[in-house]
């Protein structure tokens, strides 16, 4: 759906990160046409200071539908 | 009990520390108050605008989202506000429960497709100092013919009610731990160059690091032979950090604070002291 506003094991504001993750791996696709490697995934949630990996695993497992749905508002 | 606090490290929303002169239950004390017992504002009670949403002449939105309207409640509720810890608490305000500017926040969002709204398009209606500090929380997603208006309450409360009032985050805590190797291990040379800071004492023989310090080279002792570990039971390293509606700081004084009014307050109740 749309990315959770925290994390749900430890409660860090993580939806602000995911904005700027985002940015950042989108950045790399279509400036490189690439996917990025994951020391890049890495670093940049390092960067972000989501050193958690629970804050982690929201971040990267998060499938954004909300998108999909809204044509059929 | 008298403590020690000694900043390792700080920031505006994190900070590392050494409390000394403690038991381990005080310590579990502090880390339980962190968690569960900072008041901070949040939002509470939203009221949805339905129906039809009109702007200027011609153009009609509906009021309909992608997300119910409990959801986008929720996730405002989440949302950091700016904490201000001299408001009132709702049941003990002299509007008794009401709702009024001593106890009392409100907000609103006015946000026409197509569009992301963010924290950003939360206003406070009065003080802006109570802006959300995050200005990019994305609350829901709105395409070309939906509009969302809502307007919403927002009061103090703590983590114990509910994980929208969570201030603390990721609160922990380890003991101090001293780290005695003899000074003829092949790498310690090294050690000592990359963490320095590490080092606590040495004499012809032996060399004592501490933990406390976090750096990856301190790993490398776990593997040597003469290692001997001390543990310190009445010194402990703690770490927070914070959602950015306080400071810090400001949290870590506060807990301090109601740890002590908790005590006296149990001490006066318990008779024949």
């Amino acid at each position: 759906m749309i990315i959770p506003i925290r994390c749900f094991s430890c409660g860090r504001v993580i939806a602000s990160d995911y904005v700027k993750f985002k940015a950042q791996i989108d950045g790399i696709r279509t400036k490189e046409g690439r996917d990025p490697t994951p020391e890049e995934i890495s670093k940049t949630l390092d960067d972000l200071n989501v050193t958690r990996y629970c804050c982690r695993r929201m971040i990267l497992s998060n499938a954004e539908l909300l998108q999909e749905i809204m044509p059929f508002d | 009990m008298t403590q020690n606090i000694k900043i390792i490290e700080e920031g505006s929303t994190h900070i590392t520390f050494e409390i000394s002169d403690v038991t381990p239950a005080y310590a579990n004390m502090l880390r339980r108050t962190l968690i569960n017992d900072i008041p901070k504002l949040a939002i509470s009670k939203v009221n949805f605008h339905h129906g039809e949403i009109r702007q200027g002449e011609d153009k009609v939105y509906s009021s309909s989202t992608s997300l119910f309207d409990e959801v986008i409640a929720s996730r405002l509720g989440m949302i950091p506000l700016p904490t201000d810890l001299s408001m009132n608490e709702r049941e003990s305000c002299s509007c008794g429960g009401q709702g009024c500017p001593l106890c009392t926040v409100n907000y609103s969002i006015f946000a026409v497709g197509p569009k992301v709204v963010t924290s950003g398009d939360l206003v406070p209606l009065g003080d802006a100092k109570f802006a959300p500090v995050d200005k990019d929380i994305p609350i829901v997603e709105l395409n070309e013919r939906q509009a969302i208006m809502l307007d919403a309450e927002a009061y103090m409360g703590r983590a114990k009610d509910h994980a929208r009032f969570q201030v603390a985050i990721g609160v922990a805590y380890r003991y101090h731990r001293e780290l005695t190797v003899s000074k003829r291990e092949p790498d310690i040379e090294e050690i000592v160059e990359k963490a320095p800071k590490n080092v606590i004492s040495q004499d012809d023989n032996e060399i004592t690091f501490t933990t406390d310090y976090p750096s990856k080279y301190i790993a490398k002792l776990y593997r040597m032979d003469s290692l001997k570990i001390k543990e310190d039971d009445t010194r402990f390293i703690f770490h927070f950090e914070t959602d950015g509606s306080l400071t810090a700081r400001e949290v870590l004084t506060y807990a301090l604070d109601r740890i002590k009014n908790r005590l006296s307050f149990l001490r006066e109740q318990v008779p024949g002291e």
